[in-house]
């Protein structure tokens, strides 16, 4: 076992002398069943009499609907009903979004917006027959001009996107911290860049997948599947269908894979209007591949970017400017509009910027509507960012590492609130940039690349930061609406109970999935009542029983359910400690847990195992305290510390953790095709005390798949008339095993003084920082030529264009 | 993603094959390994209604010795063959080189050689190997077995010379010439995919290495099918493979090249990438990292 560095926290909170699971690398208990696939995933369920459903979508961007004609696709065999947009117009409002009113409804009315959305939805008795009836389906179609130039759309050129708009610009702010006009007046060196950051989004090896029956005699409405969160999209429903919370139950399946993607509101709202047209059979859709490439809400980040950033000699940053305009696609569904203000959160990074300027959109095209990716539009941010911090680095003759080791925030500054409001809890960037150049042997490596260089090879280095804010708080969706988001609560709860025999069982609110929440649940717990691990079981809550909670967003897990966990078990422990009074016949307040046991303080002898207690407490009713009930079961609802509503200039308190990465790339560039081979890659993170070291590698590895998937491969590509191009894999690529480096990975643990067991927050933070070190790596393998990239991903195409450039330039 | 209603036939014999394409010809489409034809299907993009299923074929899943050095393979043998199929790599080991950069492990299990060589993918490997090595593709039907060289099989993208009542059997790669060190060369976005450019490349020299005594040059993946370039064959003979000598070859070969532009580059891109990798697989054959046959 290692040493534990809860051991060493002024916070530890576990009453044990010494932990046994937190802190270890505990196997996850959810990897046998999912990777396996013994899990019941949502594909798996099946119910009596359940029809399936398939979805006829749009073939063009942007087309008037002139007219359905379904009478030949309702005489099909085996076709049970067909549902069209005037129905759904009739019965529901727009897919919730924020801001509010950019949005259609869940099927085309009037005309249709992107190319893949859907039009009508059949249910058959199986899938093949609910295809076919597709294709007897008539539409007839006008195809008006598509909006597929989000620049022109900005600048109100070309048509409207959603009727009754007169613009497409959906969402429009200039935030401004500090004092940023005198700060580039007064600069040294300004080094601008324009890049573009093309569109990318969340794959999972599993596709959507939802199950509904609507049940005529209590009027309610029952869902399955793939939700990761159910009370992210319970309002969502809420608003769409005129129905009350307590009438809608949603049961979650395992997941494989979300990234953001599981919330697809759009299709839980269709879903349950053809269930309840259905009258009473379930019926199942599943999403296919194709559909969730080009049909679902699930693109992200497609951004115009024009940066700026202000230096003086010596190489301190004194003030950034970026203009970051997005092509939302669509509509703005549910809450991915939020993509695009996030990075005000975590503006400045690790550096100490005093003034910075933000100028953000969201416009509208006829595109696929973006919705959220796992980093929710801060991976863009640091591309930008880390790529000025190199500009000026060259422009200063400085070294890439050491013009970050002078901005960096120290460590003595710690709690540090940036100019945009938000605070950092911990961290020492310094002490992580060394232990990165240490571990990598940097000043080897820039020889090795010096050397490279002379024999004419194109050899890269990058060092780049990151910060990954421990969830980011509902005051930040409150700069989209004020109206729907005045609340600065971000929920997560727990439910635990205890048996007569010291067992216990803890519910969560979310499915299996990536987060391992029933394994470090169970590390906590386990420690907490000095128990076996196997005496914890961890179930999963339908939406009618459990507590409030967002589920897996915005890598907070560890840090709030971490929260509900250790809340929960303090309160168990209080409940049972008054029984353990009555039993060892000692004041309340002198009784205290500790290694599995409540013990007079003082009197370590006078002592009764837990489960000693739970099973006083179950059958002993006429011994219980006053005001104790005879059930060993609490809940806990952890809430981030001190958030509050955001003021007039968008400062607010949006995180609560701030985990620190620092990573280097060496890759080298082949000059006759264009390729990318990485050489070396090393990172180091920051993220606390890791509950569970092999859980956050995961995570840590996991993400960097997906950063070298946007630095590198994935783009959704479209053509002028609003096609997408890249509808299945061998367009759309997403890196395998065989693109993915071998990665060096470092820990290192400032505990965060604001968490349960001073973890942070880690899921986001390799997806922040990888695109950025390929490209900073890709720019130095290019410098000597004098060309420079400024797209992601970095193609062999984009990047040999570049070098023919340079061969025809004089 | 559901094919819309077919027929499905699983003959046991050849001539029972045969006998199902003659009755039902355009309309039917023969299911080997499957891995172009079930997406297709999927898809909707391809439409018969009447599949022939040649996996429960007789004596069609066989690799055996042809001629000198050469090989025969049968039409549902797996492409996983041609680096586990002792008779073929101890014959044509290229073969079993080029074969990495097909798909992954998983589609080469079920993916068929002859599949691959009937479907005509251009960016395909199969197509180009049989071409640079001038195989002879055996088509049946009901009416009798015909052979045809693979130069005359091919003839634009996803489409050969083969009738809809044929079915290729088997196909027939020769020994290639004494001495030959060959090289194969793609590059493709991520590891398997569809090559964007691609080369097989062969030279033999003299014993001193000093000039060429023969050469086979294929690209693919920049036109409707692989382009073999016979004259700069020809004029490499006799000639030294210095390095400009080679870089000419390789700009000559590729000169006339005009391929399509897609998500993934250029057609200058791609053209480009085809003279930069036949530059580097004639360099490789020259250096001996190409992969020599055994002398016969």
């Amino acid at each position: 076992m290692n040493a534990n560095p809860l051991s060493e926290l002024p916070q530890h909170q576990l009453p044990i002398s010494q932990p046994r699971y937190v802190g270890q690398d505990v196997p996850r208990i959810e990897d046998p069943l999912l990777l396996t696939g013994r899990a019941e995933f949502g594909d798996n369920i099946h119910k009596t009499g359940m029809l399936h459903a398939a979805i006829l979508r749009s073939p063009y961007a942007h087309a008037r609907i002139r007219g359905i004609d379904t009478s030949r696709a309702e005489a099909l065999p085996g076709v049970a009903a067909v549902l069209v947009g005037a129905e759904v117009k009739a019965q529901s409002r727009p897919v919730f979004g924020i801001p509010e009113g950019w949005t259609g409804h869940a099927l085309a009315v009037e005309k249709t917006h992107w190319a893949g959305e859907p039009v009508a939805i059949v249910a058959a008795e199986d899938r093949y027959v609910a295809e076919d009836a597709l294709e007897l389906i008539e539409v007839d179609y006008e195809p008006l001009e598509p909006m597929v130039n989000a620049l022109e759309a900005a600048d109100g050129k070309g048509p409207v996107v959603l009727e009754g708009k007169d613009t497409n610009v959906m969402y429009a702010r200039k935030f401004t911290f500090g004092d940023v006009d005198t700060a580039f007046a007064e600069a040294d060196l300004v080094v601008n860049e324009d890049s573009r950051w093309h569109r990318s989004a969340g794959n999972p090896i599993e596709t959507c997948v939802c199950i509904a029956r609507w049940d005529p005699f209590d009027q309610s409405l029952t869902l399955e599947g793939s939700h990761r969160s159910p009370l992210l999209v319970m309002p969502a429903l809420v608003g769409a269908l005129g129905l009350s919370p307590t009438q809608i139950r949603i049961y979650t399946s395992p997941l494989g894979g979300s990234f953001g993607v599981k919330t697809f509101a759009r299709y839980v709202i269709l879903l349950s209007l053809l269930a309840k047209k259905l009258g009473g059979r379930p019926v199942k859709w599943t999403e296919d591949r194709i559909e969730h490439l080009a049909g679902n809400s699930s693109h992200a980040w497609d951004r115009h970017h024009n940066a700026a950033m202000a230096v003086r000699q010596d190489g301190t940053i004194t003030a950034v400017r970026i203009r970051a305009m997005d092509d939302f696609g669509a509509f703005g569904e549910w809450l991915g509009v939020g993509q695009i203000v996030k990075p005000i959160t975590i503006f400045p990074g690790c550096y100490r910027i005093p003034a910075y300027e933000y100028d953000c959109a969201a416009v509208l095209t006829n595109k696929v509507p973006q919705g959220p990716y796992r980093g929710f539009g801060l991976p863009s941010h640091y591309w930008v960012l880390e790529q000025l911090v190199d500009l000026a680095a060259e422009k200063l003759g400085m070294d890439r590492a050491e013009i970050r080791r002078k901005n960096f925030i120290r460590r003595d500054e710690f709690p540090y609130t940036i100019p945009s409001g938000n605070v950092y809890d911990s961290g020492d960037y310094e002490a992580g940039l060394d232990l990165l150049l240490e571990k990598a042997d940097y000043a080897a490596l820039k020889e090795q690349q010096a050397a490279a260089r002379k024999q004419g090879r194109l050899v890269g280095l990058s060092v780049v930061t990151s910060i990954e804010p421990g969830l980011t708080g509902t005051p930040m969706l409150g700069l989209l609406s004020p109206r729907m988001f005045s609340r600065t609560s971000s929920p997560e709860g727990m439910a635990l109970r205890m048996d007569g025999f010291g067992k216990m069982i803890a519910q969560v609110g979310f499915p299996w999935g990536g987060q391992s929440q029933h394994t470090f649940v169970r590390q906590i717990l386990a420690d907490y009542f000095a128990v076996k691990a196997e005496d914890v079981q961890v179930v999963v809550a339908d939406s009618s029983t459990m507590q409030p909670g967002m589920g897996p967003v915005s890598s907070r897990i560890a840090v709030a359910l971490g929260g509900a966990v250790v809340g929960a078990a303090k309160l168990l422990a209080e409940k049972l400690g008054r029984v353990a009074a009555v039993m060892l016949e000692a004041d309340p307040g002198d009784v205290e847990l500790k290694d599995g046991a409540f013990q007079v303080r003082g009197a370590p002898a006078r002592s009764a195992p837990v489960p000693q207690v739970a099973g006083f407490m179950l059958a002993r009713a006429d011994k219980l305290p006053e005001g104790v009930d005879g059930n060993p079961e609490v809940s806990f609802v952890w809430n981030p510390p001190d958030h509050y509503l955001a003021d007039e200039q968008g400062r607010s308190h949006y995180g609560v953790t701030a985990t620190s990465a620092v990573h280097l790339c060496m890759l080298e560039v082949d000059h006759g095709t264009g390729q990318v081979e990485i050489l070396r890659y090393v990172m180091v993170d920051d993220c606390g005390v890791r509950l569970n070291p092999s859980v956050v590698r995961g995570q840590l590895l996991g993400s960097l798949a997906q950063g070298l998937g946007n630095a590198l491969y994935e783009e959704y590509v479209y053509d002028d008339q609003g096609q997408l191009l890249t509808t299945t894999y061998m367009d759309y690529l997403m890196p395998t095993v065989m693109e993915v480096p071998v990665v060096e990975e470092y820990e290192q643990c400032t505990p965060s003084p604001v968490t349960s067991l001073g973890q942070k927050g880690v899921g986001e933070g390799a997806l922040h920082t990888t695109p950025a070190a390929v490209r900073c790596a890709i720019n130095d393998a290019l410098h000597p030529l004098g060309v420079h990239i400024a797209e992601a991903p970095a193609t062999p195409f984009r990047i040999w264009s570049a070098l023919q450039a340079a061969a025809t330039s004089p | 993603m559901k094919p819309p209603r077919f027929e499905y036939f699983s003959p046991r014999s050849l001539s029972e094959t045969v006998a199902i394409l003659a009755e039902h010809g355009d309309g039917a489409k023969v299911l080997a390994g499957g891995q172009s034809l079930l997406p297709l299907l999927n898809m909707r993009l391809a439409r018969p209604s009447v599949l022939v299923d040649i996996n429960r074929v007789s004596r069609l899943d066989t690799v055996r010795p042809h001629g000198t050095g050469g090989v025969a393979i049968g039409a549902t043998v797996r492409q996983r063959s041609l680096h586990g199929d002792p008779t073929l790599l101890d014959r044509l080991p290229i073969l079993g080189t080029a074969s990495q950069f097909i798909g992954h492990q998983q589609i080469r299990s079920r993916g068929t050689i002859c599949g691959s060589l009937a479907h005509a993918d251009p960016a395909a490997e199969l197509p180009a190997l049989a071409v640079a090595l001038e195989a002879e593709m055996v088509a049946s039907s009901a009416s009798g077995e015909r052979v045809l060289p693979a130069a005359d099989f091919f003839v634009d993208y996803l489409t050969t010379v083969l009738e809809p009542t044929e079915v290729l059997t088997e196909v027939r790669f020769p020994g290639p010439p004494a001495g030959m060190r060959w090289a194969f060369l793609e590059m493709s976005r991520r590891h398997g995919d569809f090559a964007l450019a691609g080369v097989v490349a062969g030279l033999s020299t003299s014993d001193d290495g000093s000039s060429i005594k023969a050469a086979r040059l294929v690209v693919f993946g920049v036109a409707g099918t692989p382009v073999r370039a016979s004259a700069v064959e020809a004029a490499l003979v006799g000639q030294p493979p210095t390095d400009s000598v080679l870089t000419d070859a390789a700009a000559e070969a590729t000169r006339l090249l005009d391929p399509p532009a897609d998500v993934h580059g250029s057609g200058a891109y791609r053209r480009a990438l085809a003279q930069t990798l036949t530059v580097r697989a004639l360099q490789a054959c020259r250096e001996s990292h190409g992969t020599a046959e055994p002398a016969t």
